[in-house]
């Protein structure tokens, strides 16, 4: 298994146990005025809980015992065998405080300023016999304290063995009381155990750790709680909005120093112009004397002079300005650059702190479709902005969830095709200049291009044509249109009924990244997503249209050509090009926009090509401007979404730029030049969406129709799939079928099948929601035509909604 | 109650001025609230004029007032959002209540830009441009009565009520409705 870098888990986790510490120590004082408090005592116990757990996951063991030891105790009291006293408090702030203090420090006893094995014999002899016990083991621990002192090297190794062995001891008797009560929550233990597991390697190097703690250990203890206190604030919570208005302020200072270097520039060429001055008046003066050599003019040689070092003194003051400013300004941008550089870290993060949660899932998904896998994380370090971080979480889970049960083929079929059984799923991050690249690699079965194809033209996406004409790279991208699945059918496993067009969504429109899959059949498939470092920071194309010049993301741009008019050809009507044997159809830029166009000024038409899930579509504009990075910002609060404008960007001048939304534009270039089909075309109708529910049981129906009644859809009901069906035939316009499976007359299998070989009702989506979960029986809704496949084992009103909402659209 | 001391044109150099009435009128007031438990409470009114009528905002609804600004257009906004302005790094949409009130337009990109106000609710902000700014006026707040009946259907909706100032009968603007999100585009 996989091998984390826990020093990334290591700030996580000491976030989070600020807030459970900061909880537990209020605990303590509420509860030595309310010590029967039940509610606070299972509290207290869930947070010393959490502590124990999350600790161990980063391998913070010396934390985890002592939050174990605190836990034992609140389970004691929790099950009446011991009344909590205010006494206690004493032994639990203490304990409290070496937790802070070891989060504080990585978990390291530094300097052996605690005194861990004193604290530990108070708090078990406080476990077993109160208070007064513990005042008993104080003194002796405070004996054994002097006595270690004294004869120093030999007494490290017996507490390690001792250390070790406690715990193991206690184990036992903890989960003699778990049961009784509040729920051990099974997956902590089960992470434990796999933790244990995976890290072998390092426990020897924990406890070599650990011996180098103990033997260290000179300091008394007594001094430990003043070193403490100070610790307690080494990290601050600040909301992200407060960080984005900070880089908000950021980026004002940074068109500011702009504008100032450009001042600088100014000031300079008036400098130039004012020594031409001061040159023509030497010129100048050099004559006057000349021609005043009879002393004509009185007093003009006094002004001559006056003047002449009245000029050269503000010629030599503006210079030593200029200069002086020069610097300034200089010495500013190098400030400012380190202010942006460090404004933009606030917000970074790394990969691993999503990507440690994925070796759990994985191993369940994999268990859940009896798949043996192997996953592997490389690049865990890589730094991604936060909110790239939240975004990309779901896409990730969901490209997985799709390796795990499409993509790996079960043991035995591997065996068959002679691959190992153990199936690889690769997740790696990696930074390429200011972009992040991720990728997730597995050696499955693969894309089927043709299939999907198939699937494409069934479904009514494209056209037999456009299918034929596309190539196997980009019929694949068809995987990601709205509804579409590779596998024909949807199961909630693979993303709670939702397609792999969630993933384009997240990395396309929000992310302003790009995505690619490759993939062999029988070898593998490769997703990789480009996404850029921070989501504040993105590289554009900046293009000019009429007399407004906009900026086109680059991540999906192909190409940005310049065309001889003559090159472009008319077919059926629509302008298109040909690059390389491919069609590529025109739409004008202007036209989309509703910008009054231009005519072609230059002798060659720019044209700027995109490629989006499978289409790929030209765009004439009227100019290229060029391509640099720009701040994204959105369009203020008032201007909630607005077509084809993904927010705008500010230039160093200070002028505002709108930015152009990719997915946008595609979709209004293709409706313009008249490619939309299938579903796409459904959405555009207008009014309440209609469902069909056909379900024999009463309770379902009404559930069911209150679901989509909630949810603002019109709801027919039918009792059975014959009386269904019947209402169908009758012309009843429907935008799904919701269908039970075992039904008198006529089942849902058949119903599936009886709508999808009816040409007029082939369209509707159906959707399946059954008891049935054997994957025979998934097969067979496969093989009848169902949309999407719904187990009620798992069933909740989300997952319907979203399932009928993304086949609908 | 404070007069409307006339409506005549202000020049743009007292904009400034104006934008620091507002605040320390808006301060006065408030200190007032306190100060004086009154029975009845005062509204402060920022008056603005639109063609040749006027209107009004609540002063605790008006955010800031600009006037030097440069708009910069916006493809597929509806017709009343004239495009969005950089206010010290933040972004904000300029709306025309003329066109939303179908009282025709307030002239923009002339030599000198039209007074912007801008008005926020519930964190949606927006500059609205209008052809002149006018007084600031305060009127106990039972003052302000149902919109008069004979205000046109497009009008009434961005009316929130009418209030008597002086001898002026001034429309009070429903900022909310004024403020309402803009979408424009279907979901692909």
């Amino acid at each position: 298994m996989v091998e984390f870098d826990r020093s990334a888990f290591i700030a996580k986790f000491q976030e989070e146990a600020q807030d459970l510490l900061q909880r537990l120590n209020e605990s303590v004082i509420t509860l030595e005025g309310d010590p029967e408090n039940r509610e606070l005592i299972d509290q207290m116990m869930r947070d010393a809980h959490t502590i124990k757990g999350s600790s161990r996951m980063v391998g913070l063991i010396e934390i985890s015992d002592v939050a174990h030891w605190l836990e034992d105790i609140m389970v004691k009291v929790r099950d009446g065998e011991m009344k909590y006293t205010p006494q206690m408090s004493d032994y639990f702030f203490e304990a409290l405080d070496a937790i802070v203090y070891l989060a504080d420090n990585n978990g390291v006893n530094e300097g052996g300023l605690l005194d861990l094995d004193g604290l530990k014999a108070k708090l078990s002899a406080l476990a077993e016999g109160g208070t007064d016990a513990a005042k008993a083991a104080e003194a002796q621990a405070a004996a054994a304290q002097d006595a270690s002192a004294v004869e120093s090297p030999q007494p490290a190794p017996k507490k390690r063995t001792r250390k070790k062995a406690v715990p193991e001891a206690e184990a036992p008797d903890q989960q003699g009381s778990a049961p009784s009560g509040t729920d051990e929550p099974e997956g902590a233990d089960e992470q434990e155990a796999h933790e244990d597991e995976g890290d072998e390697g390092s426990d020897s190097a924990r406890q070599e750790e650990k011996s180098a703690a103990v033997a260290s250990k000179t300091a008394p203890g007594k001094k430990v709680p003043d070193e403490l206190k100070s610790k307690v604030q080494a990290t601050i919570r600040i909301r992200t909005t407060q960080v984005d208005s900070l880089l908000n302020l950021i980026s004002e200072v940074v068109i500011g120093q702009i504008k100032a270097e450009q001042r600088a520039n100014e000031m300079r060429a008036i400098q130039a112009a004012t020594m031409e001055t001061w040159q023509t008046w030497l010129r100048m003066r050099s004559l006057l004397t000349a021609l005043d050599e009879q002393g004509v003019a009185e007093g003009l040689t006094e002004d001559m002079n006056l003047l002449d070092t009245r000029l050269s003194e503000s010629q030599r003051a503006l210079s030593a300005f200029v200069k002086d400013y020069t610097e300034d300004v200089s010495r500013t941008s190098l400030v400012v650059n380190d202010l942006q550089e460090q404004g933009m870290r606030l917000r970074m993060l790394p990969a691993n702190t999503i990507f440690q949660t994925f070796p759990r899932a994985v191993r369940d998904l994999a268990k859940q479709f009896k798949k043996e896998i192997d996953f592997q994380i490389e690049g865990g370090d890589t730094e991604l902005d936060k909110k790239v971080l939240e975004e990309i979480n779901d896409p990730l889970v969901h490209i997985m969830r799709n390796c795990v049960d499409h993509g790996i083929e079960d043991p035995e079929t591997r065996k068959k095709l002679g691959k190992p059984p153990v199936g690889t799923v690769k997740l790696a991050a990696r930074q390429e200049g200011d972009r992040i690249i991720i990728e997730i690699t597995d050696d499955g079965a693969g894309i089927d291009p043709d299939k999907v194809r198939e699937s494409a033209v069934r479904k009514g996406y494209i056209s037999e044509a456009e299918a034929a004409a596309m190539s196997d790279r980009e019929a694949m991208y068809l995987i990601f249109e709205a509804g579409f699945s590779t596998a024909a059918i949807i199961t909630e496993i693979s993303g709670r009924g939702v397609g792999m067009d969630v993933v384009r969504e997240f990395v396309v429109e929000k992310l302003k990244g790009s995505l690619d899959v490759e993939s062999e059949v029988g070898k593998g498939t490769r997703f990789k997503l480009t996404i850029p470092l921070t989501l504040a920071i993105i590289r554009a194309l900046m293009l000019r249209v009429g007399d407004q010049i906009f900026a086109m993301p680059t991540g999906s741009i192909d190409e940005t050509l310049r065309i001889d008019p003559a090159e472009i050809i008319k077919v059926e009507g629509r302008e298109v090009i040909r690059r390389q044997r491919r069609t590529i159809p025109l739409v004008r830029l202007s036209e989309i926009l509703g910008i009054p166009a231009q005519p072609l000024e230059a002798a060659k038409q720019p044209i700027v090509t995109i490629g989006y899930s499978g289409h790929r579509m030209g765009f004439m504009v009227d100019g290229f401007v060029g391509e640099q990075q720009i701040v994204i910002k959105p369009l203020g609060s008032h201007l909630k979404k607005i077509d084809n404008v993904a927010g705008v960007t500010i230039l160093g001048a200070g002028e505002v730029v709108p930015i152009l939304n990719i997915p946008d534009l595609m979709a209004n270039a293709r409706t313009k030049s008249g490619q939309r089909v299938g579903p796409a075309q459904r959405a555009e109708r207008e009014g309440p969406r209609k469902v069909l529910i056909c379900e024999d049981s009463f309770t379902t129906r009404e559930l069911e129709r209150s679901i989509f009644e909630a949810a603002g859809y019109e709801v027919e009901t039918a009792v059975d799939g014959a009386q269904g069906f019947q209402k169908l035939r009758d012309g009843l316009k429907v935008d799904a079928v919701v269908t039970d499976v075992q039904m008198p007359n006529m089942t849902g299998f058949e119903l599936t099948k009886a709508i999808k070989s009816d040409p007029t009702l082939m369209a509707i989506p159906v959707i399946i929601v059954t008891s049935l979960e054997r994957d025979e029986e998934k097969a067979e809704g496969i093989e009848a035509g169902a949309d999407a496949y719904i187990t009620k084992s798992v069933f909740n009103q989300d997952t319907l909604l979203d399932t009928v909402d993304r086949l609908i659209r | 109650m404070t007069m409307v001391d006339g409506h005549d044109v202000k020049e743009a150099s007292t904009l400034a001025e104006t934008a620091e009435e507002v605040l320390r009128r808006r301060a006065e007031s408030l200190a007032r609230e306190t100060l004086e438990e009154e029975a009845t409470h005062r509204l402060a009114l920022l008056l603005f004029r639109i063609a040749e009528e006027w209107y009004a905002v609540k002063v605790a609804d008006v955010r800031e007032i600009f006037q030097e600004y440069e708009i910069t257009t916006v493809p597929c906004v509806p017709d009343h959002i004239l495009g969005v302005v950089n206010v010290r790094g933040e972004i904000l949409s300029i709306t025309d209540p003329a066109k939303l009130m179908r009282l025709g337009a307030v002239e923009v990109g002339g030599s000198v830009q039209p007074p912007a106000i801008v008005i926020v609710a519930d964190e949606v902000a927006t500059a609205m441009v209008v052809d002149e700014i006018g007084d600031i006026a305060e009127v106990p707040d039972d003052a302000v009565e149902p919109p008069i009946s004979i205000i046109d259907r497009a009008q009434a909706e961005y009316i929130a009520g009418s209030v008597h100032v002086g001898d002026l009968m001034v429309g009070l603007i429903n900022i909310e409705r004024m403020l309402e999100p803009v979408t424009t585009g279907g979901r692909h």
